[in-house]
């Protein structure tokens, strides 16, 4: 196991800078605070869950523990990934409940400068806007940052989704 | 905390449970010695710890009562209800003391003088009158362990446990009277009185002489190299030790000690007398007057043998083991025994990393297989296999550490309601069934407290005095029983009495008084429904409050504490007859079994407890006659199982894989069906594959994924992979969705209750135009339902409605009443061949089970009588008059259809039945059959009648009855030759093959289970065919 401990609160301060787990998602690179990602497996045998959520991809086993796989895509309104493709894992905690997010492949970590980063454009997809903190102007790119509480809290908008 | 303070504390409180159980079982068996050599041992390995520790409050107390232990344990004194209670408040002091300890780090202030000086009063008034000049029991177990000893000791690490292997077998204060006779005694002083301990001048020389000693041998050349392994400190601990023991006559602890004096060989007889040199000089330094010195010197020889051989065994350990002294092997397999019943404290925590190394281990395995796979010959098989082996032997173990029997979470009851009965002088027997069910740490952990309270509630408030049970006709001894099991998937906890039961009208005028219902409101309830009440907030029904129980934490908290582990509680409760209380907790932490299946090329567990049997089906065109298949009816897929049809629900379908047309095509191989149970209904679900039973620790299922019945959990299987475990209940609902539901449930009830008691009748209950309630035997109702107001209709003066595709006649229950204005009205489905009729009621009350015995019979028409049902006088209606009301050609119909043989006028039938329900039901149903009915409530009745030279062509006979039995009854009709031709029926609860059969032998021509009237009617209608054959 890693020995990343979590800190209690994600927001994003203005400390000068922060790191980032990019993720690929068709095409898109999306960051993930580097502090609440658990782990990153690669491609796992994942059980379905026949009549779940159509997001929802499954479960797996992470070290006996069972951990419920979301698939991103679905999530987020994009098309499934190509026939033969296999998906990653990176494991985030909610609530005290593991959960994988299936995402296409794991980027690098990325330190980002605070001056960068700016909220959310108002003309951004709903599905996006509801589980983006904001964005940052990465050189070639831009890079929106996932709020993995706001994505993970199923109580509350499970209904829309 | 000090950890050695946290230690002791969880080891004594442990300990003290344990002594509680076993007084308790000491006291209803006092002549146990295993038992009392155990408390004995226990509360002494207390008091050695406390003095240890330096608590001296707790040894006082600790002390006082092992004193009385000692002499029970002696025989000096008879073991008696007085002083167990006296030991059990001393035992209730040190976990009072206990926990001010817990939670201050120090012992709190306190005066036990009055509890010690009741303790040593039991003491004292059982010594015998002729006692032993000085029996001082104290002196052999008490001070030898004493603070500075204790401390001193576990310096020189000879640890308690040994020496408590050597107290334990130390000799009792009797037999110190016997060692001083010894040679070896040391009574070669004059003043027999102070013994060699107190002429030395105690304690304090034998600490400087110890410390002294200890540095004379490091500083003797000679002895230096023999006493290397240890320190100075260590040193005079252990020389110390050895001469408490010598110097007060323990001779067992001395030889302990002893063996550990020297850890280096070589050590003979010259460097033992270097030795003793040496303390005889440090004893004359010490001031200690000559004799006395050369008198502790001369003790010192008693353990010259064990120091040698200890030193001997260093040198070759396996060869010094024969030469043992028969006492020292005494020792040390008493050491063994003990050690092997001993059991290590570990931190969940670590058990749960072990738990997920473990699981990375499988998986790692898993890999390995799968690479070996592919591999052709490789030596690396045969190792492999093994560690495959080991590794799930590894996982079950582990998941079996977190698993504990609910007996753990049981062990205070027995001495809480010994408590009780005590003080409430009650007696109460407490009965407890299921004790190694296990259940997850977690889980017992939190019902610990629920249970107990729940056990308190029974003796309190439950079970009578004596005085009262007497009166009531009952054995004086209350009973609970506390019953674990594993049922669908749950564990089930029932705390049943016998006692009073709740009183529904002492709880109606509380919920008044605390304004929680209505009036009217509880005027609208059923008994059943104001019991629950007690779970309401703020309830305690006893009219005193007690120091037991009723302190207003009530069942209120129990249950939101078993609601909390997702848990339900659930009561039924009679009046007078006592109180069931059933606990249901879900499987989510718990280890079950579980059978895997296969669907779409995804696994399933179901749980194994939920599944009746595995059958399996061939596809329709190639069943032979023998093979079980699966038919339709209207597109709905049966099988048929031993006579009777199973509704079958498809698992693909279940899970929205594919249609059951799609399964059905596709599968052209044959289909599993696993037949399970939910409640009482069976079901098959036709799976693609059934693979084995594995044992499965059941995970709840993601917050997200909590809206889904169908699952109860995942779980991990052996290989690593997660599967989904399936719950039987929610496949139920929904293969059941769309089908009427309510009256399926109410016939589950039924059928569940019935199976429950044989001797008692379920009834509803239910109200139509009077006040008073009206009943009618649940076994005859086909169906509840409620019928739309405006969907009646009004053809030929008669009311009908649209039932099922046929227009069904309603009959109203009463002539008084009248059918609602609007929405729906309750109607009791009665169904007789191809005759439904439905009888409306104006409310349905409840379905109560009872004894039903018909107290006055009645000549009203439908009405068989007045019983009393659940405490209320009510009428049981006959259900024949109200079908002969909706169908006027039903009498006529009756007739035509089973009139095989001749004119019913000439068929007598006699009915032989205890029952006066039976009876009364008996009659009406069979005149109405057109048999002539007589019907006697006992065999003996039955025998006069027919020595009387009465004559019946058919003789109804029921099995279980007062005096004389059915089959006694039968044989004796057979054995007289005049009534040869009289055909036997049996009617009988008892229905299993065994009985049966032994009907048959008894000369019973059929054999009918009761409550199957049509069954019986045509068995009746065949015998009387047989008979008109045979004539």
């Amino acid at each position: 196991m890693n020995d990343i401990v979590v800190r209690e609160d994600l927001s994003l301060v203005a400390t000068g800078s922060q790191d980032f787990v990019t993720v690929m998602l068709d095409g898109q690179m999306v960051g993930i605070p580097v502090l609440a990602v658990h782990d990153v497996l690669n491609a796992q045998k994942i059980t379905l869950i026949p009549r779940a959520p159509d997001w929802v991809a499954g479960v797996l086993n992470l070290r006996g523990r069972i951990v419920t796989a979301i698939d991103l895509r679905r999530r987020l309104g994009l098309p499934p990934l190509d026939e033969g493709l296999s998906s990653m894992s990176v494991v985030v905690e909610h609530n005290e409940e593991p959960y994988s997010l299936q995402i296409d492949k794991v980027g690098e970590v990325l330190s980002l400068e605070d001056h960068l980063f700016e909220k959310n454009p108002v003309t951004l997809d709903p599905r996006w806007r509801e589980v983006s903190v904001g964005i940052y102007r990465l050189k070639d790119q831009l890079l929106p940052i996932l709020d993995v509480d706001r994505l993970l809290a199923f109580e509350s908008n499970s209904k829309a989704a | 905390m000090d950890d050695l303070l946290n230690e002791f504390l969880t080891e004594t409180g442990e300990s003290i449970d344990v002594v509680d159980v076993e007084l308790v079982k000491l006291e209803q068996d006092p002549n146990n010695k295993e038992v009392l050599d155990n408390i004995f041992r226990l509360v002494h390995t207390i008091k050695g710890t406390c003095g240890f520790l330096g608590l001296p409050r707790l040894e006082s107390v600790a002390h006082a009562s092992e004193n009385v232990l000692g002499k029970f344990r002696d025989g000096e004194l008879q073991v008696s209800e007085s002083a167990v209670t006296v030991i059990l408040e001393s035992l209730d002091r040190i976990k009072e003391i206990l926990a001010g300890l817990e939670a201050t780090e120090e012992e709190p202030d306190g005066d036990d003088s009055e509890l010690i000086g009741r303790l040593d009063a039991i003491a004292e008034g059982g010594e015998a009158p002729a006692a032993e000049p000085d029996p001082e029991p104290d002196t052999v177990d008490g001070e030898i362990i004493d603070p500075v000893l204790g401390r001193s000791l576990k310096a020189g690490e000879v640890s308690l446990e040994e020496l408590e292997a050597a107290f334990a077998n130390a000799p009792g204060p009797e037999e110190t009277g016997e060692a001083e006779d010894t040679p070896a005694s040391t009574e070669t002083s004059a003043d027999a009185d102070q013994n060699l301990f107190d002429r030395i001048g105690g304690e304090d020389t034998v600490a400087v002489a110890a410390h002294l000693i200890s540095q004379r041998v490091e500083n003797d050349d000679k002895l230096s190299k023999f006493f290397e392994g240890s320190s100075t400190e260590q040193r005079k601990g252990r020389f110390m030790g050895l001469m408490l023991a010598l110097f007060k006559d323990d001779l067992d602890a001395a030889d302990a000690v002893g063996r550990q004096l020297v850890t280096v060989a070589g050590f003979g007889e010259a460097q033992f007398d270097g030795m003793i040199a040496v303390v005889k000089t440090v004893l004359t330094e010490c001031h200690v007057n000559a004799d006395t010195a050369d008198e502790a010197v001369m003790t010192f020889e008693l353990v010259r043998e064990a120091v040698i051989n200890a030193s001997k065994e260093v040198a070759q350990p396996k060869a010094a083991a024969g030469r043992e002294k028969a006492g020292t092997e005494q020792a040390q397999a008493s050491k063994e025994t003990r050690r092997s019943s001993q059991s290590i404290r570990v931190n969940v925590d670590l058990l749960e990393d072990l738990m997920n190394m473990v699981s990375e281990l499988v998986l790692t395995r898993n890999q390995l297989l799968q690479i070996t796979r592919n591999m052709d010959n490789s030596e690396l098989g045969v190792p492999l296999q093994r560690l495959s082996q080991c590794t799930t032997e590894l996982q079950e173990n582990v998941m079996k550490t977190r698993m504990q029997p609910i007996g753990n979470a049981w062990a205070k009851l027995p001495r809480i309601v010994r408590d009780l009965t005590v003080e409430l002088d009650k007696k109460i027997e407490l009965e407890m069934l299921g004790a190694d069910t296990e259940l997850d740490r977690q889980v017992l952990e939190l019902i610990k407290d629920p249970l107990t309270h729940m056990v308190r509630n029974s003796a309190d408030h439950g079970v009578e005095s004596p005085a009262e049970r007497i009166a009531a006709g009952k054995p004086e001894m209350g009973t609970i029983v506390l019953n674990a099991y594993h049922e669908g998937g749950h564990i089930i906890i029932e705390i049943k009495d016998d006692g009073r039961g709740i009183n529904p009208e002492k709880l109606s005028k509380k919920i008044l008084e605390k304004g929680l219902a209505t009036e009217g409101e509880l005027a609208g309830m059923s008994e059943a429904q104001i019991q629950k009440f007690i779970f309401h907030p703020g309830f305690s029904t006893a009219e005193q409050v007690t120091s037991v129980s009723g302190r207003g934490v009530g069942m209120d908290v129990v249950r939101s504490n078993i609601e909390k582990i997702g848990g339900t509680i659930d009561m039924v409760s009679t009046v007078g007859k006592g109180s069931i209380f059933s606990i249901k907790i879900p499987l989510t932490l718990a280890i079950v079994a579980g059978l895997i299946v296969k669907a779409q090329e995804e696994r399933y567990a179901i749980p194994q407890i939920s599944v009746l049997e595995l059958v399996r089906a061939t596809s329709a065109e190639k069943a032979g006659d023998n093979d079980h298949k699966i038919e339709m009816i209207n597109n709905t897929p049966v099988l048929r199982l031993r006579n009777r049809l199973l509704p079958l629900v498809y698992l693909n379908e279940v899970l929205g894989f594919e249609s059951r047309e799609e399964t059905e095509e596709r599968e052209s191989t044959d289909d599993f069906i696993v037949v399970s149970q939910v409640g009482a209904f069976t079901f098959g679900i036709v799976v693609d594959q059934v693979f084995d039973t594995e044992e499965i620790v059941v995970k709840p299922v993601a917050p997200i994924l909590k809206d889904l019945e169908i699952y109860s959990g995942n779980t991990i299987l052996g290989d690593g992979s997660v599967i989904m475990i399936l719950d039987p209940n929610g496949i139920a609902s929904m293969a059941n969705q769309g089908v009427s539901d309510a009256a399926d449930d109410e016939d589950d009830q039924e059928m569940v209750r019935r199976a429950a008691s044989n001797e008692k009748e379920s009834m509803l209950v239910f109200r139509a135009g009077q006040d008073h309630p009206r009943a009618v035997p649940l076994s005859l109702v086909a169906r509840l339902e409620e019928i739309e107001i405006d969907s009646v209709e009004s053809s030929d003066g008669r009311l009908m409605v649209q039932y099922r595709g046929a227009l069904m006649p309603l009959v109203l229950a009463d002539e008084n009443m009248s059918l609602r204005e609007s929405g729906s009205q309750p109607v009791l489905v009665f169904t007789d061949r191809q005759f439904t009729m439905g009888l409306a009621v104006d409310e349905i009350l409840d379905i109560v089970e009872d004894e039903l015995e018909i107290k006055l019979a009645s000549d009203k028409n439908g009405v068989i009588g007045s019983a009393v049902i659940n405490g209320k006088a009510s009428e049981v209606i006959d259900v024949t008059y109200f079908l002969g009301l909706a169908f006027p050609d039903w009498l006529a119909s009756k007739d035509m259809s089973e009139d095989a043989t001749t004119s019913r006028s000439s068929e007598n039938v006699l009915v032989v039945d205890d029952s006066d329900f039976f009876r009364n039901m008996l009659r009406p149903i069979l005149s109405v059959a057109g048999y002539n009915v007589t019907a006697v409530n006992c065999a003996e009745a039955a025998m006069d009648l027919l020595e009387a030279g009465d004559r019946f062509d058919l003789i109804i006979s029921d099995i279980e009855m007062p005096d004389m039995s059915g089959y006694e009854f039968a044989q004796a009709v057979r054995d007289n030759a005049d009534w040869a031709d009289t055909r036997l029926v049996a009617l009988s609860a008892l229905s299993s093959e065994r009985d049966v059969n032994r009907g048959f032998e008894a000369g019973f021509d059929d054999y009918v289970a009761k409550f199957d009237k049509d069954t019986l009617l045509r068995s009746l209608s065949q015998q009387f065919k047989i008979k008109g054959d045979a004539a």
